[in-house]
């Protein structure tokens, strides 16, 4: 399809506002041109697709006109096309060209993804869904602290959600029966119309295979589609006024016209099929006397009436049931083809392949596989390659034994960084310590009184006023929570910073160890960021009011920690990446 | 109304209804002060352990501090009930703010019971001397069977083969509410009386220490020297034995009660006579029903409301024809009985009998459940829901109606009168019913006088 | 005249008692205390408050824990270097009152217990190599105590309430992680909690984490002269008690953990994507399960901020 260049009468307009200037607008894989109708505007475009981010377009059906926006960094080009064909051919280029672009240019980690215009609208959707969201999107993406993709990463989650639950339906066949077109007879003449549609054309080729390759077989070279039609309504006419002498009849008169009336070979045929698809160790011989097609109606007969059954007129002779059957069958199987392509023909074509796809051929060697693998004897065969590796935990001896001498070697530098000095005790020492302690105080008994009673007070009041200092912040209840008795705006303002810190702080982490130059960048954005909220808690501490600066403190002191742990580690691990030449494997 | 009195409702609110005197020398005794920790509720222990080595008030304020708004309640609960026992003693300052020390004689001791541990009075006696000694077992065994024996006399004094020496006096006292004796009749079971079978042996026995400590004084016995020995008696050892001789002669008639009662079993050897402590006595300073201790069950109820009762035990036999024989019908409609199993049914005749003894539905349920037999006790529900809840349905039956003694009043002379007499009834609030047309009204017995009165005047 | 079904004055009273006693008939309070105690000579031997000092206020806590219900247990575990052991059982140990030496039953036995245990651990150490840890076998004890703690849960439906309290000094074994962190779990699983009163002087990470998983309390007295204060103040406490009590929280948990090949404790490591074994650096292999580890896969090492204020 692609041409690699398409030029298209449309309006260029700058903003959504904008009337529009007319001219035409030519599109290659590199870049877009746009050149005004009138010569002397100065309205002249020549853009590298390079320089555009995204595009996105207004919907068929929706009241706007066909609008196609491509973004660039400082805005967007705003293209009013004539139409809606004309903007899908466009759409079709941009996306390609966009594509190309970006896998050619910076490694797409930092390069903005490619969105669809259905992501967009998901993303805004669920923007507008969720104002808490769109508060942090508003605070972190559009000042730059973080970009649009990187907001997203983190919640995929929801993006899948609803990517699953806008899942395209596929549309099935109508359950109505279509054999039974009615045709509209005018009551004047003797004459009786069919109408068809592409959609009950479509449908009988799928119930009636017979037809269909009638259809194949005679539409272009021996009669025109009208002709064709109008044989098949003809004997479907006949069959439906119950004269099955007259259809015998008939179709001795003209072999074409036969064709129609015995469609029960190939459908025989497809049952054989399925039924060899069954599982090989089933004996279906015994079934085969119930053989289903060759059985009368039950008594059901079509549209009430009865049917006189003549055995030498057996072959023209369609039962209800088997129209039912097929029915299901054929809805059951739905369809697995476009069928907006209008092209009768090339349906046929795409029909017939698709159900030659499998020839017999196949199918009996599928069978004898099959055969195969369910009577196998277990001991002769070779063993199934497995696709995955089973979890296993290694030897598990092996596996202590080396903890073991992990633990003695790793011991003095894991001991190093605490400041509880090892003890250069000998064991014996050291266990003839305990030795004495537990000797002695067998000796003299526990003092009496235990505790001092100033201590004890000491520890009690000490204890209780913990206790109460911490029976706010962290009381059992949400009621009791301090934030309830700071002033509102405060209050909205602590949780606003909190999320947003939890998301730096979730970025923040997430990016390391730092293992790309673009995780680099992102990690010292980041680092400003959080330190700019570090200020912004330490100036709500500052002003607030007297009698409840301490609770606040208590409040934000927690959110502080998290901030300088990630600030400290952030200085750290520079530090470490400066300082070391080699770089451990995976580091940059 | 049933008149409003102090029930010393266990045997701790019988110590902490002695005078402060009293109380104190009690606490001097480790053992009487463990005793009493055990009988507080959660928090209550908790208060005494934290304030156990602080020497000066603490604000109920800072005690606060820890309990969430949930446990309030359970901290008043807790912080009365020391008071109450003297274990916590109270202040109140100027700003009417209370602060609480421990009572520094239970202090003392407890102190010292945690350091030193506790020490009786009396080391048991070397085996060298003490013979035939029982086993646990046989002890346990000994002990239920003096206390079913005690009940037997208790409840029919001539069915028993093997009468204690319990003084026919004494025995008046524990009948006192559990029988009632009319001119020459055999004495009947009291509604009390049957409660009290129902009850598990550890509330029976319960009842009866109870009334004998509340029957002490009038035997001119010291009802605080009393319950200090009981507590100290709860602390010895199960079957070890101790010397007789190491009791004050106080103590020594006590215990031969005691041992009729199955607490201690006495035993005489060549020169010296000893006592050995059982579970019973054990169990006195336990303030709780301990279900390990409970003896096993002999009853199987099916949902067909028969009952299966495997019991070779004279009471349990005695206490199924007690039922028959004085209530004239009983809990059970008895079917048949064999050496060893009394099979009977549920029935509503035999229900409204006990009802009208005064038991309850509850009580009926819970004799049955904690006397399951151990095949059906371990069943959830161990006597089945179908019967529990026809029972509590029978009960609930009798109580649709329910009766007021009352007078009733007509022929009025004018309706003047008789609405004045209505108003009268009404300010005395004992008017059930009027019938303003007919001029009929009944009030209740306790105003008749009143409204008797009323009348009179109004002539 | 009808009589009345109303209540005699007899019958209320014995109503009154029934109601009573039932009331005071509750197990809730009943606890089954299963204590942790830290025998690692290296740690006592360098500490500021002597063994004898901690051991007394012990004995007494444990004993007023028995004070408090007759059906109250307590189990100790000596937690050594080498080796660790019941040494105390109040089910199996009955005996009640002094023996000769003027000490409860309870202390002498246990001590005893304890210096057999203490020659025991001594000689297990001489037998192995030479360097001794100086980390105390935590995951151990832990281990004997949830033991204990199931076949308590299997004895029958009126068990007492069990809890665990790990009286610890010395600095964690960042080699014991996995295995303590399998307890803690278990411990989790079948809800018992564990306290932690933890007198070393560094806040420890794993017991930090046990306490925190299981709901339990953990604790760093400030001041060990009163230990048994703290003792009966805060690790006393019911687990029906704790329902209504305000008890001390820590504002802060340690959530590190320590990697399976080196055991150390680290910020930042990789984790396999099949048995989320923990790593300081990269392998080709997962050393677990043997999976091959695509490179280029550092992992997040999980949410250390979790003590926020604000959730």
């Amino acid at each position: 399809m692609s041409t690699g260049q398409v030029i298209k009468r449309a309006k260029y307009k700058a903003s959504v506002k904008d009337p529009g200037t007319p001219g035409v607008l030519k599109l290659t894989e590199e870049k877009f041109v746009f050149r005004p109708n009138d010569p002397t505007s100065n309205k002249k475009l020549e853009v590298e697709f390079k320089l555009i981010q995204s595009h996105k377009h207004t919907k068929e059906g929706s009241n706007k006109p066909p609008w196609l926006n491509l973004v660039h960094s400082q805005g967007s080009y705003i293209f009013e096309l004539e139409s809606f064909p004309d903007l899908n051919v466009c759409r079709e280029l941009v996306g390609i060209a966009l594509a190309l672009n970006k896998s050619g240019e910076a490694p797409p980690a930092i390069s903005e993804e490619q969105l669809s215009p259905a992501e967009m609208a998901l993303r805004i959707k669920l923007l507008q869904e969720d104002s808490k969201l769109q508060k942090l999107h508003k605070e972190l993406v559009a000042s730059g602290k973080l970009t649009e993709s990187e907001f997203w990463a983190t919640r995929k989650k929801l993006l899948d959600k609803d990517e699953s639950r806008k899942l395209k339906q596929q549309i099935g066949f109508k359950n109505s029966m279509i054999f039974d077109t009615k045709p509209m007879s005018d009551g004047r003449t003797n004459q009786v119309k069919f109408s068809l549609t592409p959609e009950i054309k479509n449908q009988i080729f799928a119930l009636k295979p017979a037809v269909h390759q009638a259809f194949l077989k005679f539409v272009p070279s021996k009669m025109t589609e009208k002709d064709f039609w109008n044989k098949y309504f003809r004997a479907e006419y006949l069959h439906s006024t119950k004269n099955a002498v007259a259809a015998a009849a008939e179709a001795a008169e003209d072999e074409d016209l036969a064709v129609f009336l015995k469609d029960d070979e190939i459908l025989e045929k497809e049952a054989r099929k399925k039924v060899r698809r069954v599982d090989p160790t089933l004996d279906m011989e015994a079934d085969q006397g119930d053989d289903y097609t060759h059985l009368p109606d039950h008594g059901i007969f079509r549209d009430g009436s009865k049917e006189v059954s003549e055995a030498q007129n057996q072959l023209y002779r369609r039962t209800l049931l088997q129209d039912l059957n097929r029915q299901g069958a054929v809805v059951l199987e739905g369809r697995n083809l476009d069928t907006e392509t209008e092209h009768l023909k090339s349906v046929a074509e795409v029909l017939a392949r698709t159900r030659q796809a499998e020839s017999d051929v196949d199918i009996e060697q599928e069978r004898r596989n099959r055969l195969s693998r369910m009577t196998q004897i277990e001991d002769l065969q070779a063993q199934d390659d497995n696709h995955f590796t089973p979890l296993c935990i290694k030897d598990p001896r092996e596996y202590f034994d080396s903890q073991q001498a992990n633990a003695v070697k790793t011991l003095d530098d894991s001991q190093a960084g605490m400041d509880q000095s090892r003890c250069n005790l000998s064991s014996e020492e050291a266990y003839g310590s305990l030795r004495a302690s537990i000797s002695k105080i067998k000796t003299m008994g526990l003092s009496d009184p235990l505790v001092d009673p100033e201590i004890a007070l000491k520890v009690h009041t000490g204890l209780t006023k913990n206790i109460s200092s911490t029976k706010y912040h962290l009381g059992k209840n949400s009621k009791e929570s301090v934030l309830d008795i700071l002033p509102n705006t405060t209050k909205d303002q602590l949780l606003d910073h909190w999320v947003c810190s939890q998301e730096l702080l979730r970025h923040f982490w997430s990016s390391y160890p730092i293992t790309t130059p673009n995780l680099n960048t992102k990690v010292s954005r980041l680092k400003d960021s959080i330190s700019q909220m570090y200020s912004k808690l330490e100036e709500i501490k500052v002003t607030a009011r007297s009698d409840l600066r301490h609770q606040l403190s208590l409040i934000v002191h927690p959110m502080q920690q998290v901030l300088d742990a990630a600030l400290l580690h952030y200085d750290a691990d520079k530090r470490k990446r400066n300082a070391k030449g080699q770089k451990p494997n995976g580091y940059v | 109304m049933p008149e409003v009195r102090i029930i010393a409702k266990n045997f701790m609110d019988m110590v902490a209804s002695m005078p402060a005197m009293k109380l104190d020398k009690l606490y001097d005794n480790g053992f009487i002060c463990e005793a009493i920790l055990r009988s507080l509720p959660p928090l209550g222990k908790k208060y005494v352990l934290q304030m156990l080595h602080i020497d000066v008030q603490v604000t109920a304020k800072s005690m606060e501090e820890w309990v969430l708004p949930d446990g309030i309640s359970k901290q008043k609960v807790a912080i009365d009930r020391l008071v109450q026992l003297r274990v916590f003693i109270e202040t109140v300052d100027r700003k009417n703010e209370k602060s609480y020390k421990l009572n520094p004689t239970f202090q003392r001791s407890l102190q010292k019971l945690l350091v030193n541990g506790g020490t009786l009075p009396r080391e048991p006696m070397p085996s060298n001397i003490t013979v035939r000694l029982p086993g646990l077992e046989d002890l346990e065994a000994y002990a239920l069977e003096q206390w079913e024996c005690f009940l037997l006399q208790l409840i029919s004094s001539n069915q028993v083969e093997r009468p204690s020496n319990i003084s026919s006096s004494l025995m008046k006292v524990f009948q006192r509410r559990l029988m009632s004796q009319r001119d020459r009749e055999p004495p009947r079971l009291t509604e009390s009386g049957f409660q009290f079978l129902l009850m598990d042996t550890n509330a029976q026995l319960w009842y009866i220490i109870r009334e004998y400590i509340s029957n002490s004084e009038a035997r001119g016995v010291d009802a605080a020297e009393l319950i200090s020995f009981l507590l100290e008696l709860s602390f010895h050892v199960i079957g070890e034995a101790y010397n007789i001789n190491t009791l004050t002669d106080f103590q020594r008639n006590i215990i031969k009660d005691l041992a009729d009662l199955g607490l201690v079993k006495l035993q005489q050897g060549r020169k010296e006579s000893w006592f050995i402590p059982t579970k019973l006595a054990t169990n006195l300073s336990v303030s709780l029903a301990d279900s390990s201790s409970r003896k096993e069950g002999f009853v199987v109820v099916e949902t067909n409301f028969r009952v299966y009762a495997y019991s070779t035990s004279k009471l349990h036999c005695e206490i199924l024809r007690l039922f028959s024989r004085y209530a004239t019908k009983h809990l059970l409609n008895v079917e048949y009985q064999l050496p060893n199993l009394i099979v009977g049914a549920i029935t509503k005749e035999s229900l409204y009998n006990a009802f009208e003894n005064g038991i309850t539905s509850d009580q009926i349920i819970s004799f049955l459940q904690q006397n399951a037999h151990p095949r059906v006790a371990e069943r959830i529900p161990s006597v089945p829901e179908n019967v529990t809840d026809q029972i509590r349905l029978w009960e609930s039956d009798l109580n649709r109606v329910e009766m007021t003694e009352a007078y009733y009043y007509d022929e009025f002379p004018s309706r003047d009168v008789f609405e004045a007499a209505c108003d009268c009834a009404r300010e005395w609030n004992g008017l059930l019913w009027e019938d303003s047309k007919k001029m009929h009204m009944v009030v209740k017995t306790e105003v008749h006088t009143h409204v008797r009165d009323y009348l009179r005047r109004q002539k | 005249m009808a009589l009345g079904l109303g209540s005699t004055g007899a019958r209320t009273y014995l109503y009154a008692e029934l109601v009573e006693i039932g009331e005071i008939a509750t197990r809730d309070d009943v606890s089954l205390l299963v204590v942790s105690l830290d025998t690692n000579p290296f740690f006592w031997s360098t500490f500021s408050l002597s063994f004898s000092d901690f051991i007394s206020h012990v004995l007494a806590f444990l004993n007023s824990i028995l004070l408090l219900s007759q059906l109250n247990q307590v189990v100790v575990i000596a937690t050594g270097c080498n080796s660790c052991a019941y040494i105390y059982d109040s089910s199996v140990d009955s005996s009640h009152g002094s023996d000769t030496s003027g000490m409860p039953a309870l202390y002498s036995n246990l001590l005893r217990k304890l210096e057999e245990f203490v020659a025991r651990d001594e000689q297990l150490g001489k037998a192995q190599m030479q360097g001794a840890t100086a980390s105390s076998l935590l995951s151990g004890s832990l281990s004997m105590a949830l033991c204990y703690i199931q076949r308590v849960f299997r004895s029958g439906p009126l068990h007492p309430q069990p809890r665990i309290l790990c009286l610890q000094g010395s600095p964690d074994g960042p080699e014991q992680y996995v295995a303590i962190m399998n307890s803690i779990f278990s411990a989790q699983r079948s809800t018992v909690p564990i306290d932690s009163c933890y007198i070393g002087s560094n806040n420890s990470a794993f017991l930090q984490q046990a306490s925190y998983i299981t709901g339990g309390i953990y604790y760093r007295p400030p001041q060990l002269d009163g230990l048994f204060q703290y003792l009966s103040m805060v690790f006393a406490t019911d687990l029906h008690s704790r329902a209504f009590l305000r008890l001390p929280k820590s504002v802060g948990v340690d959530f590190r953990a320590s990697c399976f090949c080196h055991k150390q404790t680290i910020d930042m490591g990789y984790v396999c994507s099949v048995c989320l074994s923990i790593f300081c650096e990269h392998h080709q292999k997962c050393s677990t399960c043997g999976k091959y580890i695509p490179k280029f896969c550092p992992a997040y090492r999980g949410d250390k901020h979790n003590g926020n204020a604000l959730g």
